[in-house]
Parts: C-alpha cells; sequence; structure tokens
C-alpha cells in the first residue's frame, strides 16, 4: 500500500514500553495507523495487546515511549500523560473486551453516554430544564437515536440494557462509540462471543464506520476471518514485542509470525 | 388501559406528566393537617410525618450519592445538625430572614462537604464512609463544646419561620415542608435524568467505561457528595425550623443509620422510593410496632426493625420496597388476564 | 521527659486495643471482602457479656471470658453463615450495607438483652500495684494490656507468616478465586476470619472497658480509631494497620495532652485526612491497578 505514505498518521506509536514488576509487557513497540485505514493488530493470547490499547487510551501510564494521535482539531497531539477522561474529547474513542454497559438504563441512554463531553449545560441548568440542557438533551437523543439506527437496533431504543442479549450490547458500545463523534476508534475484541452470521454483520458495520463516518479502526481480534477479511494493514507483536506489520497476505506468510501462532493456533488459515 | 392508546390526548399527557404527579402527591401529603382537624390524626402525627417528610428530603440526597453514584456517606446525620444550626445561628441570633440563613446554613455545609470529598474521594468508596463516620464525629463534638453558638448540651431554640412578613403556624410550616419537598422531587428527577444522572450511572456501573466515555470521576463524584451535604442541609434548616429545637443527642450516628435505612428499604434510584422508605422507617415503628404486645415496650425496636429490614431488602428484595407496586400490578395483570383467557374458554 | 515517656507507654496500650481491632477488621475485609462496620457493636455485644457475668452473676474474670469467646465465636459463625455467605454475590456497597444494618441491630439489641445500666468491668489484676520505668509509672494492668496485645498480634503473625493455615489466608486475601481453584476451602477460611474478628473484638473491649463503664457506645472509638489505623497503614497489608494503630494511639495521646485536652482528638482526625490528602494510599499502601 504505497499510497499510505502519502496518508497522514491518525496514531503513531514509537518505542512504546510498560513493565509490571518484572514482567516487560509491552516492549519497544512502534507502529503507525493511518487515516481512514482499518488497522489490526494481532498476536497470541498474552501477546499484550490489550495492554497496548490501555496504554493508548492512557488506562496504564507506559514506562516509556510515545503516542502521538491527529486530535479533531488537526492538530497532532502526545496522548501519553494526560488523564484518561479527557482522551474522548480529542476524538479517541474505545470499546471493551467485556461489554461494559449499565444494567439498569435503556439501551437509548447507554449510548447516550457517548456524548458526555458534548453536553454543555451545567448541572444547574439540568435541574432546572433551561432551554439549554432541553435542546441538548433533545439533540443528541435524536443524535443517539440515529447511531442506533445505523447499528439496526433502534427498535430496542427504550429496553433496558440488562437482559439484553451479548450481540446487541456489543452493537450498543459501538453505538456509544459513534455519537462521541470519533476521529479513532479502538476495538477491543469486537466479535468475541459472537455467532458466525454476527460477525459477518460486524465486518460490514466497521467498513460502514470507516466509510459513512469516515472513522480511522484500530482493533484486536482473535478471529483470524474477520481480521484478514477487513484489515487493510496488521501489526503482529509477541510477547510485547514487534514481529512484522503489513497488508494481510504478507502477515500470513511472515515466518516470524507463523512460529510466534505455532502450537496455538495456525495463523491466517480460514 | 386504553389510555395507552391515546398518548396523543391532552389529558393523558397531563395525567402522565411526572410533574403534574409530584404536585398530586404533595397536594395529598397536604390533607394530613386537615385529617387532624377532624380528628383522624392527633397532632403527635402531624410532628411524626413531618419529620418523615425532613428527612425524606436528606434521604434523597443520599440517594443521590448512594443508589446513583454508588458511594456511602455515614455523615448524613452531621450534616443535616451543621444545617439545623446553623440555620438556627443565623435566624436567632443574626436576626435573618429563614430562607436567607438556610441558603446560608447549605452553602456552609456544602463547602465543608466539598472538602471532605476532595480529600477522600481519589482513592475508592470505601475512604468516603469512613471519612464522613469522622467528619461526624467531629461535628458531633462541635455541637456539644461550642457553647455559644450551639448551646451546647441545653439545646439550641428556633422558631417557625416568618415568610414576606408573616410569621407560619405549626400547619402552616408543616405545607412549606410539602411544597420544598415536592420542589425537590422535580429538581432530583430533573438532575438524574439528564447527563449528570448518566454519568453518575456510568460511574457506578463501570468506572473504566465512565473514565473512557470522559467522565471525570473525581468531579462527578464530588458533585454527587456536594449535593447530597447540600440536601442533608436543607433537610436540617427545615427540621430546626418545624421542631423548633436542636440538640446534640439528634445528630448521632444513629440517626445517619436511619437515613441509609431509607434508601435501602425504600429502593435505589427511585424518588417516589426514597419517600417510601422514609414512612416506613420512621413511621412505621412509631405507629404500628410500638402497639404491638410484648415487643411493643423494647426500647431500641424501631433501630432493629430498620436493621432487620436494611439486610433483608439487600440480600433478597435489592429493588426495595417501591417494587413491591410494580410487582402487585404485574400481578394482578396476570390474574386478570387469567381469568379472562378462562372466560373466553 | 518522664512525662512524654508516661504518654509514650499509656499509649502503648490503647494504641494496642486499636491494633487488634484494626487487625480484625482488615482480617475480615481481606478474606471477604467486606469493609466490617459493625465490628466495633459486635465486640461491645460480647464485652456486655464478660462485664455482666462478673458484676452481676459474681463468675471469676477468666470463666466470663471463656464465656465472652463463646458468644463471639457464635455471634462471628451466624452472620457469616447466615447473612455474609448468602451476599457473596452482592456488590461491596451492598456487603457495607449489610455490616451497617447489623450496627443498628446489634445496638437495638443490646438494652434488650442486657437492660439499660451501664455495667463494670473488673480489672485483671485486681489490686494491681504500678511499675516504675525511668521517671514513669505503668500500672500493671496496663503492661499486662500492653503484653496481651503483643502476644496474640505476635501469634497471629506467626500463624499468617509460617503455617499453611496461614498461607491459606493469604492467598485467599490476594485472590479469592484463584485460591478457591487451587483447592483453598475460602468459606472456611473467610468464617475462620469472621471468628478471629470477633475473639479479637471481644479483647480489644475488655482491655479498654476497665477504664470505662461499659455502655453500648463502648467501642466506638476503637471502631473508628481502628478503621483510621487502616486507612493510615493502607489496606494491602496486615502489618500497615497494626503501625496505624499505634501512631494513632501515640498522637491522640500526645495531641490531647500538648494541645488541648478538649479538641486533641478531633485535631487528630483533621491532621488524618491531611495525611490522606498527601498519601491517599496510606503509609504502607501503593497503588492498585485495575486489569480493564
Amino acid at each position: 500500500m504505497a499510497d499510505n505514505l502519502e496518508r497522514a498518521a491518525s496514531l503513531a506509536i514509537s518505542d512504546l514500553s510498560i513493565h509490571f514488576g518484572g514482567l516487560k509487557a509491552v516492549d519497544n513497540l512502534s507502529f503507525t495507523v493511518y487515516e481512514k485505514e482499518i488497522f489490526g493488530l494481532i498476536g497470541p493470547n498474552g501477546a499484550g495487546k490489550t495492554t497496548v490499547f490501555n496504554c493508548i487510551t492512557q488506562f496504564y501510564k507506559p514506562n516509556a515511549g510515545s503516542v502521538k494521535f491527529l486530535a479533531n482539531t488537526g492538530e497532532t497531539v502526545e496522548l501519553v500523560g494526560r488523564p484518561v477522561h479527557t482522551i474522548i474529547k480529542l476524538g479517541l474513542v474505545r470499546t471493551f473486551q467485556n461489554v461494559e454497559v449499565i444494567k439498569e438504563l435503556p439501551l437509548i441512554d447507554n449510548v447516550l453516554i457517548g456524548a458526555h463531553t458534548s453536553f454543555k449545560a451545567s448541572v444547574f441548568e439540568q435541574a432546572l430544564t433551561l432551554p439549554r440542557a432541553r435542546r441538548e438533551e433533545r439533540r443528541f437523543r435524536e443524535k443517539a437515536m440515529n447511531a442506533l439506527d445505523i447499528l439496526g437496533i433502534s427498535d430496542r431504543a427504550n429496553m433496558l440494557a440488562g437482559g439484553q442479549p451479548y450481540g446487541v450490547l456489543k452493537r450498543v458500545e459501538l453505538a456509544r462509540a459513534i455519537v462521541s463523534d470519533p476521529k479513532l476508534i479502538i476495538l477491543d475484541e469486537p466479535a468475541a462471543g459472537l455467532n458466525e452470521s454476527e460477525t459477518e454483520t460486524l465486518s460490514h458495520t466497521i467498513k460502514l464506520l470507516r466509510d459513512q463516518i469516515g472513522c480511522t479502526i484500530l482493533l484486536v481480534e482473535h478471529d483470524m476471518g474477520l481480521v484478514m477479511g477487513i484489515c487493510d494493514r496488521i501489526c503482529a507483536i509477541s510477547f510485547g514485542k514487534f514481529l512484522a506489520c503489513g497488508s494481510p497476505s504478507e502477515i500470513q506468510k511472515n515466518k516470524l509470525v507463523q512460529e510466534a501462532y505455532l502450537g496455538e493456533q495456525q495463523g491466517g488459515d480460514d | 388501559m386504553d389510555l395507552t392508546q391515546a398518548a396523543g390526548n391532552p389529558v393523558y399527557r397531563f395525567y402522565k406528566n411526572p410533574n403534574v404527579r409530584f404536585m398530586f402527591f404533595g397536594a395529598l401529603l397536604c390533607l394530613v393537617p386537615y385529617l387532624k382537624d377532624i380528628g383522624v390524626f392527633n397532632a403527635g402525627m402531624l410532628i411524626t410525618i413531618g419529620g418523615a417528610i425532613i428527612y425524606s428530603v436528606a434521604a434523597l440526597g443520599l440517594n443521590l450519592l448512594l443508589g446513583f453514584a454508588g458511594l456511602i456517606s455515614l455523615g448524613v446525620a452531621g450534616f443535616v445538625g451543621l444545617g439545623a444550626y446553623a440555620t438556627a445561628y443565623f435566624t436567632k441570633d443574626l436576626g435573618l430572614a429563614f430562607w436567607v440563613a438556610a441558603l446560608g446554613a447549605i452553602a456552609l455545609a456544602t463547602l465543608i462537604g466539598l472538602l471532605v470529598g476532595l480529600v477522600s474521594l481519589r482513592v475508592s468508596g470505601l475512604y468516603l464512609a469512613i471519612a464522613t463516620l469522622c467528619v461526624s464525629e467531629i461535628l458531633l463534638k462541635t455541637f456539644e463544646s461550642f457553647d455559644s453558638i450551639t448551646g451546647g448540651m441545653t439545646g439550641k431554640r428556633a422558631a417557625y419561620p416568618t415568610i414576606l412578613g408573616t410569621t407560619l403556624t405549626r400547619e402552616g410550616t408543616y405545607i412549606m415542608l410539602v411544597i420544598v419537598l415536592v420542589l425537590l422531587m422535580m429538581l432530583t428527577r430533573n438532575l438524574v435524568k439528564g447527563s449528570f444522572g448518566r454519568a453518575l450511572h456510568a460511574m457506578r456501573g463501570s468506572e473504566v467505561a465512565a473514565q473512557a466515555m470522559g467522565v471525570n470521576l473525581l468531579k462527578y463524584r464530588l458533585l454527587a457528595f456536594a449535593l447530597s451535604t447540600a440536601y442533608a442541609a436543607l433537610a436540617g434548616a427545615l427540621y430546626v425550623t418545624f421542631i423548633r429545637s436542636s440538640y446534640p443527642t439528634t445528630w448521632t450516628i444513629t440517626l445517619s443509620l436511619n437515613i441509609l435505612a431509607v434508601v435501602v428499604i425504600g429502593g435505589f434510584r427511585s424518588i417516589y422510593g426514597t419517600i417510601l422508605g422514609s414512612f416506613v422507617a420512621f413511621i412505621v415503628p412509631d405507629l404500628i410496632l410500638k402497639k404491638l404486645p410484648v415487643i411493643g415496650d423494647v426500647p431500641g425496636l424501631a433501630y432493629i426493625f430498620n436493621g432487620v429490614m436494611i439486610i433483608i431488602v439487600i440480600m433478597f428484595y435489592p429493588a426495595g420496597l417501591i417494587k413491591l407496586f410494580s410487582d402487585a400490578r404485574g400481578l394482578a395483570l396476570r390474574l386478570v388476564s387469567g381469568k379472562a383467557r378462562k372466560a373466553v374458554n | 521527659m518522664s512525662t512524654f515517656l508516661q504518654i509514650l507507654l499509656r499509649s502503648l496500650e490503647t494504641g494496642g486495643v486499636y491494633a487488634l481491632a484494626a487487625l480484625a477488621i482488615i482480617i475480615v475485609l481481606r478474606t471477604s471482602m467486606v469493609a466490617h462496620f459493625a465490628q466495633g457493636t459486635m465486640a461491645m455485644f460480647s464485652t456486655y457479656v464478660v462485664a455482666l457475668l462478673c458484676s452481676k452473676r459474681g463468675f471469676p474474670l477468666w470463666q466470663s471470658l471463656l464465656i465472652g469467646v463463646a458468644v463471639a465465636v457464635a455471634m462471628a459463625f451466624a452472620v457469616d453463615f447466615f447473612i455474609i455467605r448468602r451476599a457473596k454475590r452482592a456488590s461491596a456497597v451492598s456487603k457495607e450495607i449489610i455490616t451497617l444494618g447489623l450496627i443498628m441491630v446489634f445496638l437495638g439489641l443490646a438494652p434488650v438483652v442486657f437492660g439499660v445500666d451501664p455495667q463494670l468491668m473488673p480489672k485483671a489484676i485486681p489490686h494491681g500495684g504500678d511499675f516504675q520505668f525511668l521517671g514513669a509509672s505503668i500500672s500493671h494492668n496496663a503492661f499486662l494490656n500492653i503484653c496481651i496485645g503483643l502476644f496474640f498480634m505476635g501469634l497471629l503473625f506467626f500463624i499468617l507468616q509460617k503455617t499453611k493455615l496461614g498461607l491459606a489466608v493469604r492467598v485467599t486475601a490476594s485472590n479469592e478465586p484463584i485460591a478457591r481453584l487451587m483447592g483453598v476451602s475460602t468459606r472456611n477460611i473467610t468464617l475462620l476470619a469472621w471468628i478471629t474478628a470477633g475473639i479479637l473484638g471481644l479483647l480489644s473491649g475488655v482491655m479498654i472497658a476497665p477504664a470505662t463503664t461499659v455502655t453500648t457506645t463502648l467501642m466506638n472509638p476503637v471502631q473508628l480509631n481502628a478503621l483510621f489505623a487502616c486507612v493510615l497503614g493502607g489496606f494491602q497489608t496486615f502489618y500497615g494497620p497494626v503501625l496505624g494503630a499505634y501512631i494513632i494511639g501515640i498522637g491522640r495521646n500526645l495531641l490531647t495532652y500538648y494541645v488541648s485536652s478538649e479538641w486533641g482528638e478531633q485535631l487528630l482526625y483533621v491532621l488524618l485526612l491531611i495525611f490522606l490528602l498527601l498519601r491517599p494510599n496510606g503509609l504502607i499502601g501503593r497503588k492498585f491497578i485495575k486489569k480493564v
């Protein structure tokens, strides 16, 4: 993919390292995700994929390295050292490996949480339902409804999240990510726990996110079929170390990657 | 049930409007003084119900904190007491109007609450419980020892409020309590239905997800705690102007636990539940248990009752007694439809 | 200097009492993940039994103590077996609420069972004199209390560090599900923790009671200081709270003597809150990294 060189980098990770006690979970890792790209991060179990995500979103504070992100303001900013809750405002949002939704709230309200930082009305204005608070609530509710519509679950908008099937909740997480107007969405094992047809729909949805909303996508996934099918480029890591980076076919042919997966699963065979 | 098809009907919308319902509920509570006049209740009952309304106010605040944000405060009584003493001092000693005094008391308590929250909320919820327990002790000690302002063990007196030049009677003050309660129910509902409420939900549900969605944990924990402190201080202001005195012995951990019982028994995150809980925790022991043979004379009966209720509700009916209503309706609907089916057959 | 030493010696006694109570709280917290707010109230209950047996029924102290231990064990067993075990899946907050409910139940029951009159607790050594030590004096009873406190703490730490049982407790404390998978009967460990807490509570109650009268509020200051000892020492280790307890015991006595007899204790609490602001995880505590 030669044209990558002309594209702007959405996320540039360089020399990232983090260790817990003596264990080096991520070791001197570098890779770059370009704008409007669907980028996969793969590796055998325990390779440190989720840890990389946590370092990007600042849940973990990396011991060394930098994470540069092209924010929605058009500037490239350093993420390392920023408080976790400020990341989403820059246009970077994530989903979780184990879906994290609020059971006691309807789906639509769960989605609205994604728009949290867009709400400008103060607590005081909310308590008195002053015009601005009402306007915002109406506007974002509409937007959340649209997001649910895109994911095909708007008919369940007013049902409580508790008791909804897993596949629906995964889509709620995606909808919640969409309403935050992201530039980059980080998906942590989006297909985990989904059946074949649900995974099929998911791959369409992910492409839709990129093509219609114009997001860059970075995902960790174990389902090799999904990863090879939708990713433009893939980075493979093992024990926190960089193995290879390239197109799906390049990764499939890569000796290092095959070795890393040997004994666990055959890398890349659908 | 035919009404459900009439969603566009203005009468139906009026009937379904939550604020209208709150006002209707308030109107019902306002009947109490008249029921007293025609002899259904005695005067003591008016004070008991007034007390339950006052504690509902504090419990609404605690429900914001405990039900929505999932944080425990054990200092509710201390802050209610602070509100009471401050209001009494501002009206009696400084000669301020009741509403000015009440606002001052709320501001003072909220400020202290913010400081305590700032200290304890950075780590985990358990720290808030311990810190508020300690602040409650400090406040209690202050009420006992700061004679010049609090009157020490002999207590502090206050008067019925004077509003627009007229001093209210006991019944008038009671009506004022109901009005404040209804206003607070509306405010609380608006708060929890908006982005503030969702942020609290998100925090309780999953701290990591909340942070990822841009919720500043410390800010929202602090806001929730400051609000609950403000509600507590308001309850104190209402207490001192309705009961017209305040003693240190009222503001102990006992009261904090009783208010906690209100929230748990009534139902987390339910506004009507909080009020139901307050009536169960503060009126049932007085009205019913004391009349029972043998155990009616037991001194700590109300306390044991509330303690047992807390444990039972948490373990077996965690949504609180307010769920009894929807459960009963569900059961009734099932029975009715079952009958209807039989009739068809 | 001798005054200072005197205060220090006395602090060893109160600090020891707080330390026993703090140990009780931390053992329960770490094994069954319950913040045991009712620790003090349950200790008050069993202490009342001892005091009542001694002063009203004329039992000798050691016999009353044995019965008191039996009552404490029975209470701990009942609470763990009937309530805590069944609420295992409840959230941390729900469990805290349960122990707060227990406070109400035991506090409400106490006057029903024991009457409303304050009771006197006899001293372990009825006509004990004082030891002289570098110009400071310490009563035989206080000395005995210090020794008993240290003995039981030493015994507990020996069991925790050197025995198989202690290992099981520590494994349960660090990761309950893994401990269960490794074949540790975490149910029994938890039950044992509650029983140990009950006995430690009774000990702390019996030690502090002769200095005052036995009423329903007997253990309130002990409970508060023990909770603070846990905050000060951090919740991650077993010895942190013990250290915190002695610091609080010393700090409290120094402040009440040198600063203000009336406000010294309140001042200590304020200082502790400020400490919390500077070091939120306590003296020994470390930041816990949550897995996302």
